[in-house]
């Protein structure tokens, strides 16, 4: 018998169209499901529909049948399920409830009703279990967001879940956590459904895939075969998305910025920039690459202007940009198009342009918070675009966004360039094209290749 | 040391200080809380720490300025400036700036000591509070971390467009915005507590540690030291 069955599952969000249509499916105990597809084909609304957060904490329209080990989801609610079903979200930040990771790990042990005398030690073997067993005795707020996924995963595992849900929980992680949580992910002794952006790795771990489009499965196979559909149909879903470096750029007029011999450091902490020396020209992408916590992002804000440094010079010749990391969470108007016309004083008729530029015109009207998470990041990307700046500075734009929206923006970012933009991309991310690496690995940000 | 001996050892210090005037004595408090604040993480501790020390030392440099005692030996005498009237100072005023300084150092450093080495979760739940209750402190002092990262975010991605922000009124502009994503992260964390199931009944807690005779010592020097502070009165 399975472990979860779907049977014809319809659903609506309360004033939003159809989340998922039609969609029928059977889980096994003990198998690795990589769920992919695009934001907002419906994965994450069939993972809440899994663990009865669909519809019992969103609402909705909702019909057809999900029963997870025996119980149906329309009878039983979450918190009912919790322990049969364990989920991680996307963002740590968003789940956390306690301020020490012990308790944390521990809130829903004790939600559940589990013995006291087991709850530390079930603490601690999860806590183990995805290599965190160090962090115990530390604050919650201390952690990177690599080391709370891992404490969320902990969380789920300790439950001792039949299935584990995942919603993309690498996507606001570096990397070396993103890996770490999946390599953990790996060692769980439960089934799994795991929604993933980082296709290659999801595969690397799954026994069947799941992918979705526009809220109905178009393909449901073991790995093996679901590898050489996705080969045909969906290329860049089976690693199909290749760096093609453009050839470095002549440098024919002055540099839109020069940094040279730059330090700086956060109040009284440690120097991150120990004088880094970097250029960007016109026409020129400049890819800055290294570890966390090596001055990417640090020296990205100092060449946007948004940080004063220490020490060193500066020349800037031209306007720059930035956008930060997740920039969908850091909209400040009420409507999309007040948002893109903030940056050009309120122009709206080239906020407009900008907006169907990145096909968002039906969005102008619409609050920034209701749109999904892509459509989000659409419109923080218009908004840096819209002023047509010298120089563009990115940080981290393809993390956790899916391959075709990769592969956009990547072909955006060459546009940028070849219309005269100078293009600094503060990134993980080895096959966003560039003209020129930068790598920062030292223990504080000194060039090691450029 | 539980988090409840502690926290009633920290705040009978910080009733003593209310309650003594003599100088050795609250620097001698204020050592001791310095010195314990100095075991938190390097990170965390400069802020809590430098807050309370310059908070201190403002008291110590400007109140003897701004008042005349009309005892003591006058040291300087200076002019007579308009709403604050004559400046001068007194060995009469010195002290009693420093008692007010160091007093304020040692309601500071308490503080500090509070936030940054005892378990609030443990505090809480031992507190015997409705469990949901001690919940919702929990989640506020868990929540402020979160919402100064997002409203330095909302800064940045707002002058990263080379907009930028003038004052109160510039600054007031992103107050709804980020009430709005605080709102976000609230429902998103609302469903987080409920898929690991907040709310059903039969909910058990972890065992706590039993108090050692640590424990039940800071107690009785908790009430002791305010009983000695008060009898030295």
């Amino acid at each position: 018998m399975a472990l979860a069955s779907v049977d014809g599952l319809s659903f609506a969000y309360p004033g939003g169209g159809p989340g998922v249509r039609d969609v029928s499916l059977e889980l096994e105990a003990g198998e690795i499901v990589a769920l992919l597809g695009p934001s907002g084909s419906g994965k994450s609304t069939l993972l809440r529909a899994l663990a009865g957060l669909v519809p019992h904490f969103h609402g909705g329209r909702f019909s057809g049948r999900v029963e997870v080990a025996g119980l149906d989801t329309r009878s039983h609610g979450p918190a009912e399920l919790a322990g049969v079903v364990a989920s991680v979200f996307q963002d740590p930040e968003d789940q956390v409830v306690m301020t020490r990771v012990e308790n944390e790990v521990a809130f829903g042990l004790e939600n559940l009703g589990v013995a006291p005398n087991q709850i530390w030690p079930r603490t601690h073997a999860a806590l183990a279990e995805v290599g965190a067993a160090h962090l115990a005795e530390r604050r919650t707020v201390e952690l990177s967001g690599g080391e709370l996924q891992r404490v969320c995963l902990a969380s789920a595992l300790a439950l001792e879940p039949q299935l584990l849900l995942l919603d993309e929980p690498t996507s606001q992680l570096d990397a070396t956590g993103a890996e770490a949580f999946l390599s953990a992910v790996e060692q769980a002794r439960c089934a799994v459904v795991l929604s993933e952006q980082r296709v290659d790795r999801a595969l690397a771990i799954a026994d069947r895939v799941i992918m979705m489009e526009e809220g109905r499965i178009v393909l449901d196979a073991p790995i093996a075969e679901a590898r050489a559909w996705l080969a045909h149909w969906r290329p860049r879903y089976a690693g199909g998305l290749t760096s093609h470096d453009p050839a470095p750029v002549t440098p024919t007029r002055a540099p839109l910025v020069v940094l040279d011999e730059v330090h700086f450091s956060y109040g009284s902490g440690p120097e991150v920039l120990g004088g880094q020396t970097l250029t960007v020209h016109r026409g020129e992408i400049v890819a800055l690459e290294g570890r966390n916590g090596s001055g990417k992002t640090t020296l990205a804000k100092v060449a946007a202007g948004l940080l004063e440094v220490a020490s060193g010079t500066i020349t800037r010749n031209g306007r720059s940009t930035y956008l930060s990391q997740d920039p969908g969470r850091y909209l400040v108007r009420e409507t999309a198009i007040e948002e893109v016309a903030l940056g050009v004083g309120g122009d709206e008729v080239r906020a407009a342009a900008a907006l169907e530029r990145f096909g968002l015109s039906f969005a102008t009207c619409r609050h920034p918070r209701d749109l999904s998470s892509g459509e989000r990041e659409r419109l923080g990307i218009a908004a840096v675009a819209v002023p047509e700046p010298d120089l563009l500075v990115l940080d981290e734009p393809t993390r956790g966004i899916d391959p075709d929206r990769k592969a956009a923006l990547a072909e955006w970012l060459v546009e940028q360039a070849e219309a005269g933009r100078g293009v600094l991309v503060a990134t993980h991310d080895p096959l966003l094209p560039a003209h020129r690496r930068v790598r920062l690995d030292a223990e504080v940000g000194v060039p090691i290749a450029v | 040391m539980s988090p409840g001996p502690a926290t009633a050892l920290l705040a009978a210090v910080a009733t003593v200080a209310f309650l003594i005037d003599r100088i050795w004595a609250l620097a001698v408090l204020t050592l001791i809380l310095l010195v314990l604040c100095l075991r938190a993480p390097v990170e965390r501790r400069w802020l809590y720490i430098g807050g309370a020390l310059f908070s201190a030392l403002t008291v110590i440099v400007i109140s003897p300025l701004t008042w005349s005692s009309g005892g003591g030996t006058l040291i300087w005498e200076g002019p007579t400036l308009p709403v604050i009237g004559p400046v001068d100072l007194s060995t009469d005023e010195i002290r009693i700036a420093v008692v007010s300084g160091l007093r304020l150092a040692v309601v500071g450093l308490a503080f500090s000591a509070y936030t940054l080495l005892v378990d609030h979760d443990r505090l809480v739940s031992a507190a015997g509070f409705a469990r949901r209750s001690a919940l919702a402190v929990a989640l506020a002092t868990r929540l402020v971390p979160s919402l100064e990262r997002d409203a330095a975010g909302l800064s940045e991605s707002v002058r990263g467009r080379g907009v930028e922000l003038h004052g109160a009124r510039g600054y007031a502009t992103l107050l709804s915005p980020l009430v709005a994503g605080s709102l976000e992260r609230a429902t998103g964390l609302a469903e987080a507590m409920e898929a690991r199931g907040f709310g059903r009944s039969g909910a058990t807690r972890a065992p706590r540690p039993a108090w050692t005779w640590i424990d039940r010592t800071a107690l009785v020097g908790a009430v002791v030291l305010v009983g000695v502070a008060v009898a030295w009165l």
